[in-house]
């Protein structure tokens, strides 16, 4: 038995060695009232045919930023029949001069049964040529993985925050893309959900007065959400990368450090309701930065003390953490990683 | 407007006349442009009526015409059709032929002019042509002319091209025959020297300075489907390199012609074939890939491996893939490679060529620009025919992001009509007397002296390089990509 889906909303269903007949015959029709644009191949899997509707929601909000073409896979294991099913579908906006509707195609797949292997060659042979494919991966990666995928995929997008043993998928991943050979670059929205208080605690030290607190840093105190942890490590890998200091050990939810000064610093991670981190005080003897998120606004409340009762107050932006603000920020920066590669390497030794 | 004429189609119960040859016919007619008094007989073996060919046509042109069909218009399309029934062998068919066709000059005012098609095979092709000379068919009245269209495989390699060519010159001059290469009747194709020559920002551009390679690739899902028996005996490289993908290879690398005559055009594309770098056996070893599908999935469905189609040997060591990295020896191409690929089973189909450029010097940006890729020009001559231009583009922000972007030109949207098909250009060139799209007897043995070189090397080498497997739906076997990562390239994405 098929898997049940809201097909409606995938758009018009397709036989597989149709797709590219079918779009044209799509953009024939519209007649040239809108414009089809694309940057880039979106690609994005999920499990289970319900990820599909959720997905296409998703992807609809994404394109009204990003123009893309997006190729949705869905894989049930579950149906005994081995069967793939294919949909397509544009998703349509107003361009911001209100006068020209920009259109991105969608192809969405259902992979049932027995036909996970055959996903790499079904998504390579729908590609808009000659654009970086982006890919999406939802959940954990299965073993062994289909080394093949890698192939064509520019960047790898995921979320190490849903993994349930985010040492062992690391290790995975890493395997397979060393054996497929590939030059893709990781993209880790756990790693994205951290920007902005990233970016607000970089920001303080731009003040060169503010420098001399990290060179006398004693402790750093990380507060995050109870299923955040790897967050919080994220974080402090990226402290610790940064201010080029070595792990020493770990004591429960205390990381000691030294600094190449030779320094002891103390990191500390405190599970917490609320944001995924909500809270993250860097102290010295003579100072402070504390960088706090307002728990239902939209800003970082930053407040650094200085010696001589020196007090200041700043207010940050926070950006949001919703999935496909994290996507959107993602397919919109770009780089190599390097930083996050580095701050990964000592999250990995603390998982 | 082409003069009126009597098409002669040779096999004319072969698949070609119902899925091409007529409904081509009939979409020039529905376009305007087939004179009024031309009239099409069609020569086979089999038992056929007027009535009953016209009928099984009127079919065909439902199913394969581009326009459709309308009736009213079949109908007086129709009149002018015509079947003749007699053995290719048989002498007094021919006999009868030329008085049909003086018939038809009578009746229908085609004024003598006549163009045998030789949709057969190549085996059959002596014998028809002795005998068109046998009864004087070959030889137009004054005024009038006879000109011969030749379906390929011409040759299945130069000392077999080089008795064929002979076997048709010595019944019709060089400048009455007509090769057809149905890629050079695609609108791309055409356009290649449009393209590179009535636009001035390209062609300063065109040449080993600025273009770091060229990659034409021409794809397909299908297997050989029926065709066992005939490609195991000509293979991916015969099959299409030495007449499709070189002809595309010359358009590409050729230089501007003097001016837009037949000759003039194959003159120049004469110069890229001979100056094509001859291959040892060694640099076949190196330079060239060959493979054949094992089983796999195509579009989700599991498909057979290429020896356990139907009539192929299960042991066969035909290739149903190629990748060869080709030099043109010349100052404009010195040290620019062309990497051409061919196969079957391969994931998506298509027929384009990629001018890859240099990367631009990324100092500027203080990035090694590689990453982002380089710009690319891709001619896409099948399926939806267009040009495409990737470029670099600043990504709107506060930050410097240099992303690629794509130009697109597509001729259906664009034009806001639908390209012909290449044998409906290709008939109407011939029977205008145009030979500037059909293939020159020097240009088809020059091809096949390049390509016979290769094939030596695989089947006359003690030690032959191996042949590839790979699963039916990849991109081809590991080797292929190896020929080009191994020059820090990589096949581009189809």
């Amino acid at each position: 038995m098929s898997a049940t889906i809201d097909s409606a909303a995938l758009g018009i269903p397709v036989e597989l060695g149709q797709i590219g007949r079918e779009l044209k015959k799509l953009w024939e029709r519209d007649g040239g009232v809108s414009t089809r644009a694309s940057l880039i191949n979106f690609a994005v899997y999920g499990e289970g045919a319900g990820s599909m509707d959720a997905n296409t929601q998703l992807l609809m909000e994404l394109t009204r930023h990003h123009a893309c073409r997006a190729l949705l896979v869905g894989y049930a294991p579950e149906p005994p029949q081995p069967q793939i099913r294919a949909w397509i579908n544009a998703h349509c906006h107003l361009s911001r001069a209100g006068a020209k509707q920009i259109c991105c195609e969608q192809i969405s797949f259902l992979f049932e049964g027995d036909t996970s292997r055959r996903i790499a060659n079904i998504l390579f042979s729908n590609l808009d040529s000659d654009l970086p494919l982006y890919l999406w991966w939802q959940g954990e990666f299965p073993e062994p993985i289909d080394d093949q995928l890698w192939a064509w995929v520019d960047r790898l997008i995921f979320d190490s925050q849903s993994w349930q043993n985010p040492k062992a998928q690391f290790a995975l991943l890493k395997e397979s893309i060393r054996r497929s050979r590939s030059r893709l670059i990781l993209c880790d929205l756990n790693w994205t959900r951290s920007l902005h208080i990233r970016q607000a605690i970089a920001q303080m030290f731009d003040h060169a007065e503010n420098l001399a607190m990290l060179r006398e840093l004693e402790t750093v105190s990380i507060l995050h959400a109870p299923g955040y942890e790897t967050t919080a490590l994220l974080l402090a890998g990226w402290l610790a990368g940064q201010l080029r200091l070595q792990l020493q050990e770990r004591a429960d939810a205390t990381l000691c450090f030294q600094s190449p000064e030779g320094n002891k610093i103390a990191f500390q991670l405190h599970p917490t309701d609320g944001r995924s981190i909500s809270r993250c005080e860097l102290r010295s003897r003579t100072s402070s930065l504390r960088v706090e998120r307002d728990s239902d606004g939209d800003f970082f409340r930053v407040e650094v003390h200085l010696p001589g009762d020196r007090i200041y107050h700043h207010l940050l932006p926070a950006g949001s953490n919703s999935t496909a603000s994290l996507l959107l920020e993602e397919i919109g920066g770009g780089g190599r990683h390097r930083v996050y590669l580095k701050a990964l390497g000592i999250a990995e030794s603390l998982l | 407007m082409p003069q009126p004429c009597t098409v002669v189609i040779f096999g004319a119960s072969g698949d070609l006349t119902y899925r091409k040859l007529i409904p081509a016919l009939y979409n020039i007619a529905a376009d305007g442009d087939l004179p009024a008094a031309l009239s099409v007989v069609g020569f086979a073996r089999r038992e056929k009526t007027d009535e009953g060919f016209r009928q099984e046509l009127r079919e065909a042109v439902g199913k394969f015409s581009r326009q459709g069909l309308n009736a009213e218009l079949w109908e007086s399309f129709e009149d002018r059709i015509f079947y003749h029934r007699s053995e290719f062998s048989d002498l007094e068919g021919y006999q009868r032929l030329a008085e049909r066709l003086e018939e038809l000059d009578q009746d229908r005012n085609t004024q003598g002019n006549r163009l045998f098609y030789l949709s057969v095979a190549p085996s059959e092709f002596g014998g028809i042509l002795e005998k068109l000379a046998a009864v004087g068919l070959n030889k137009a009245k004054e005024g009038s002319w006879a000109r011969v269209i030749v379906e390929k495989p011409f040759g299945t390699d130069l000392p077999s091209a080089e008795s064929l060519n002979q076997v048709v010159n010595d019944v019709f001059r060089e400048k009455d025959t007509y090769r057809i290469d149905h890629y050079l009747g695609k609108e791309t194709a055409q356009n290649i020297m449009v393209l590179r020559f009535a636009n001035s920002i390209f062609e300063p551009l065109w040449n080993h300075r600025y273009i770091d390679h060229i990659q034409i690739t021409a794809a397909e899902p299908l297997g050989v489907e029926a065709r066992g028996p005939y490609y195991e005996s000509s293979g991916a490289l015969r099959d299409m390199v030495q007449n499709h993908l070189l002809q595309l290879l010359c358009l590409v690398a050729m230089e501007p012609p003097t001016d837009l005559t037949a000759d003039s055009v194959r003159d120049e594309k004469v110069k890229v074939v001979r100056a094509l770098r001859a291959m040892t056996p060694e640099d076949v070893a190196h330079d060239v890939v060959r493979g054949q599908y094992a089983a796999g999935s195509i579009n989700g469905k599991e498909v057979l491996a290429y020896r356990a189609e139907d009539r192929v040997d299960p042991q066969s060591m035909t290739e149903t893939y190629v990748a060869l990295k080709v030099h043109v020896d010349n100052w404009r191409w010195a040290d620019v490679p062309f990497y051409v690929r061919v196969g079957k089973r391969l994931p998506k189909g298509g027929t384009e060529i990629a001018i890859q450029f240099k990367n631009a010097p990324g100092v500027l940006f203080n990035k090694d620009t590689s990453a982002v890729g380089p710009n690319v020009l891709v001619i896409r001559i099948q399926p939806d025919e267009g040009i495409s231009l990737r470029i670099q583009a600043k990504r709107p922000g506060a930050s410097l992001r240099v992303e690629p972007v794509k130009m697109d030109f597509h001729y259906g949207t664009s034009f806001g009509k639908a390209s012909p098909e290449a044998y409906e250009r290709l008939l109407l060139d011939a029977m205008s007397g145009d030979a500037t799209l059909f293939a020159r007897r020097d240009e088809v043995e020059g091809a096949w002296k390049f390509i016979d070189l290769i094939e030596q090397a695989w089947h006359q080498n003690p030690k032959p390089p191996a042949l590839c497997p790979y699963p039916a739906g990849s991109w081809g076997p590991p080797e292929a990509d190896a020929l080009l990562e191994r020059d820090g390239r990589a096949w581009r994405r189809m």
